[in-house]
């Protein structure tokens, strides 16, 4: 195994955000369909479609969640979110027949994060949606599992194609649990090797020549 | 959209998940100054109008920039924050001597701030264990032996080892050194550790 | 961890050697060791074994659990049970590995030793992903994981942790209210 040096702030999974986190800044730039229940005077110009110098009331329009997060207000209605199609009752039932059929990394890629996040938009179908995530992580969770824990020394990128992000961090969390005991059963662990910072330093600089 | 350029920096980070240390955007972190400052303009300017005017219905886009606002300074300070865990990780994997072309992707306060790492922390091992000092970025491994037999991998010109003998890190040639003379150079993929 | 780590740590663990020299005492800020007499048996820290063996100083007695029949035993009942039953060494899987490295020749049925011990090891680490997967359906608040050994627990012990503290997260949406509010 390689010690790693380089640990990442980790994301704060949930309702809570970790400010540093890297994965949850790219998870609050998911785009959520929106509708203002106000005018924004001045900024029409970052509506592609709008023609007005402001975003007049009642227009539909993408949002990123940290925006929308940013605007939303329960006393006074800025704007409302929709819910996006994998988390309304339709898709909701599909998960709930069999949640291992469907390919969270599609529809994510961070389904359970941004699943959570929505929580904070007071719609009425929110404990429907706390569920129905829930019961898919658990519902995938053995599979999950079950491919970290018996691939060994193969090519694992079929096996977390379909996993959504915290579902792939399980994965490789697994995997490493796995690879470094197998190391150290063949006598390998011992064994001092070049720190994977470097090696890569080199790949990557070799590309750039060939490039 | 605001902030895309701030994402832009994150996104790029977030590639190189294994803690690479890629060339220090200096161009896009000012232009993302710049949308903040133009940001803080415009907001100046129509609070004052939505206060002497009473134009009440300015307070929506006010708010928009200012959440704007916080959220490229979420950005940046991220941005400056991993990169310093980046750095900080390379003292343990490369020492404290970086390669030229990794301080090139350094500013200068990047640059600074290892320095100053690399000094608390050497000040700290100097702390330990009696005068000696200890140095606690050898043995990341508990050792088996107190000597090991290596490879070298490529030229690294003389090494003195602990009794004052000189050796000659030639390509290809093999030695038995002690294991903790050797250990940063494996890490830098000098030597290579040869298991019989 | 790294599991040579842990194999570190049960290198503390103790075994009877039979020493073919003499020296008096040794005093070491571990413990003190010895004396050694030729033909008489001392017990010693594996590291200190296995070291003396490589040098030929010594003859290892393997602990009595590192006995085929009793590692029989010990695998029938592993099977039969649903949970994990106490295993005789905290530190059964690393001595089995460096005591067969490196001592072989002192050890009746070494390879049946070997292969006893691999599927005791086997069966547990199934039972430990069977129980992972009902912590996880249940919607278990808290794990007790009696009679694991460092090596086990180790192998899957941030996979564990972070799978149940996802599943805590998620879980704890279904309280509204529950999370604090961010501003960012």
């Amino acid at each position: 195994m390689d010690t790693q040096s380089y640990m990442p702030v980790p994301p704060g999974v949930g309702l809570e955000e970790n400010f540093f986190s890297l994965d949850d800044i790219l998870l609050s730039h998911q785009r959520l369909p929106c509708r203002t229940e106000n005018a924004f005077p001045r900024l029409g110009f970052l509506e592609k479609s709008s023609e007005t110098p402001d975003i007049l009331e009642g227009t539909k329009m993408e949002m990123p969640l940290w925006l929308a997060k940013g605007l939303y207000e329960r006393k006074r209605r800025v704007l409302s979110v929709d819910l996006p199609k994998m988390y309304r009752e339709g898709w909701r039932t599909v998960f709930g027949a069999d949640p291992n059929v469907v390919d969270l990394h599609k529809m994510g890629p961070y389904f359970y994060g941004l699943g959570s996040q929505l929580l904070h938009f007071d719609s009425p179908e929110n404990p429907e949606i706390a569920q129905a995530i829930l019961q898919t992580y658990i519902g995938r969770f053995r599979r999950t599992m079950d491919s970290s824990q018996n691939a060994y020394n193969e090519d694992t990128s079929a096996l977390v194609e379909r996993l959504d992000f915290l579902e792939r961090t399980l994965f490789r969390e697994g995997q490493s649990g796995l690879n470094s005991f197998q190391q150290w059963e063949r006598g390998k662990a011992g064994h001092l090797t070049a720190s994977s910072l470097v090696t890569n330093y080199r790949k990557r600089k070799i590309n750039e020549l060939q490039e | 959209m605001f902030c895309e350029k701030a994402v832009e920096l994150i996104r790029e980070l977030h590639r190189m998940g294994d803690g690479q240390l890629p060339a220090f955007s200096e161009d896009s972190i000012r232009q993302v100054l710049e949308e903040m400052k133009a940001l803080y303009e415009q907001n100046q300017s129509d609070v004052n109008e939505a206060k002497c005017e009473g134009k009440s219905e300015l307070i929506p886009t006010i708010k928009f920039r200012h959440c704007c606002l916080l959220r490229n300074q979420r950005c940046v300070a991220a941005y400056l924050y991993d990169r310093l865990l980046r750095i900080r990780a390379l003292r343990w994997e490369y020492g404290s001597v970086l390669p030229a072309n990794i301080r090139f992707h350094m500013c200068a306060e990047e640059l600074e701030w290892f320095n100053q790492y690399k000094k608390s922390l050497a000040t700290f091992m100097r702390s330990l264990g009696g005068d000696e000092g200890l140095d606690i970025t050898q043995d990341m491994k508990p050792p088996k032996s107190l000597y090991i037999e290596v490879r070298c991998l490529k030229d690294h010109g003389e090494f003195e080892i602990d009794d004052g003998t000189v050796i000659l890190l030639k390509k290809n040639s093999q030695h038995f050194l002690p294991r903790w003379k050797c250990e940063q150079l494996i890490r830098q993929g000098v030597l290579e550790h040869v298991i019989s | 961890m790294d599991p040579s780590e842990v194999e570190f740590l049960a290198e503390k663990e103790t075994v009877k050697i039979i020493p073919n020299f003499s020296l008096d005492k040794v005093y070491l800020i571990g413990g003190d060791l010895g004396p050694f007499n030729p033909g008489l048996p001392v017990s010693v820290p594996v590291w200190l074994a296995l070291n003396l063996k490589q040098r030929q100083k010594c003859r290892i007695v393997p602990p009595e659990w590192m006995d085929a029949d009793k590692l029989e035993e010990i695998r029938e009942l592993e099977r039969k049970e649903d949970t994990f039953t106490p295993i005789p060494s905290p530190h059964y899987m690393e001595l089995t590995k460096l005591l067969l490295n490196h001592a072989a020749d002192n050890i009746p049925k070494a390879d049946e030793i070997r292969t006893l011990v691999k599927d005791i090891w086997d069966t547990r680490i199934a039972k430990l992903r069977l129980s992972a997967d009902s912590f996880i359906t249940q919607q278990e608040a808290h794990a007790k994981l009696d009679n694991l050994t460092l090596m086990e627990i180790n192998t899957t012990r941030t996979f564990l942790l972070d799978s149940l503290k996802y599943m805590y997260k998620l879980r704890s949406n279904l309280q509204p209210g529950s999370g604090k509010s961010q501003d960012y």
